[in-house]
């Protein structure tokens, strides 16, 4: 548990360290998709740490499920601002309710310990 | 199986931390995502000023040489009326066709049973000559060289005569511009002024010229007293 913590730790502090020095500055227009990644790659986590504390967690449907959601939220929401229409809202609403759906199970797992 | 986990949590969370922090970076960089609109928009209005500002400006550069040409031709023709001007008031030689009358008197010899000074030129004769002149239209008389302008006197002092306050002696060689054939005919009238003097045995030669010229008035031009009517003053 705690080594998957810290490990969880560490790899967020390296990705913030590489991402603030990484001399890279998207493009303005770039700022939804990646905000929609960013929310997509949360519900992920937390789905998996959910997965885990089930027992339930499969390495392979993680990990497939964290790139293909971060691409699929960007691709949709490029879709929908082609096509006119706010797809980038439905994802917003889907993976927002999945996010607080796995946070409160999470929280009870937690409780129930 | 642990360890797989283990390497999957870290390369996810990486890329989670990753994305936020490119994500912030993104978002607190600065602007607005409407800012390229807006700036457009901003550019048009611009744009638009300023072919409204150069409009005006051709438009008023367009008036400044309106203004230009017209104070140019008033200052032509304020020119034109000053030389006008003063050439009618004697302060400019001029030149034409025109008559030269030289009055003398006769020799001594000539009248030697008279009082010579009982017959020579007085100053009325002259006076008279110029006012004859004048009938027939001169339009520029000179006395010995001296431009009658509107101040000038004609007047005895002593044995001279004045003009322009200059003494002047025999012959008098008075130049007038006009019309050469009215001015001679004028004085050689039957009768007329170049008769009577020449009774009172005063030698009056009549030339007509084609070419005279009457030299300007040299004097002074001073208004001591006299000065213009301000507008709206009482006459």
């Amino acid at each position: 548990m705690w080594i998957t913590t810290i490990l969880a730790a560490m790899g967020l502090c390296l990705g913030l360290f590489i991402g603030l020095n990484v001399p890279i500055i998207l493009p303005e227009g770039y700022a939804p998709y990646l905000g929609l990644a960013v929310l997509a790659a949360l519900d992920s986590v937390f789905g998996g740490i959910r997965a885990g504390m089930e027992d339930q967690f499969d390495n392979s449907v993680f990990l497939s499920g964290f790139f293909f959601n971060i691409l699929l939220a960007s691709g949709l929401a490029y879709i929908g601002e082609r096509l006119g229409v706010p797809l980038s809202t439905a994802a917003v609403v889907a993976f927002g309710v999945r996010l607080f759906q796995n946070l409160a199970i999470i929280r009870r797992h937690i409780l129930k310990k | 199986m642990k360890k797989g986990m283990y390497i999957s949590l870290l390369i996810t969370c990486c890329v989670l931390g990753l994305l936020l922090a490119l994500q912030f970076r993104t978002t607190t960089r600065n602007m607005p995502h409407d800012r390229p609109q807006v700036l457009t928009q901003e550019l048009k209005q611009l744009e638009e000023d300023y072919q409204m500002l150069m409009a005006e400006k051709d438009n008023l550069q367009t008036k400044l040489q309106e203004i230009k040409d017209g104070r140019d031709k008033t200052y032509e023709v304020l020119q034109d009326e000053l030389k006008k001007l003063r050439y009618a008031a004697g302060l400019e030689p001029v030149t034409g066709p025109g008559i030269e009358v030289v009055m003398d008197n006769m020799p001594e010899n000539k009248r030697p049973e008279y009082d010579p000074k009982l017959f020579s030129i007085t100053y009325l004769d002259i006076l008279r000559l110029v006012n004859e002149l004048r009938v027939a239209g001169a339009e520029a008389i000179s006395i010995n060289g001296q431009r009658l302008v509107a101040t000038s006197e004609i007047r005895n002092a002593g044995n001279f005569i004045d003009v322009n306050l200059t003494r002047l002696t025999a012959p008098y060689i008075i130049k007038a511009i006009g019309d050469p054939e009215k001015l001679a005919s004028s004085l050689k009238i039957k009768g007329g002024l170049v008769d009577t003097l020449e009774e009172w045995s005063i030698s009056v030669t009549v030339t007509q010229k084609d070419e005279i010229t009457v030299p300007a008035y040299a004097g002074p031009l001073e208004l001591n007293y006299a000065r213009p009517l301000q507008k709206g003053e009482d006459q």
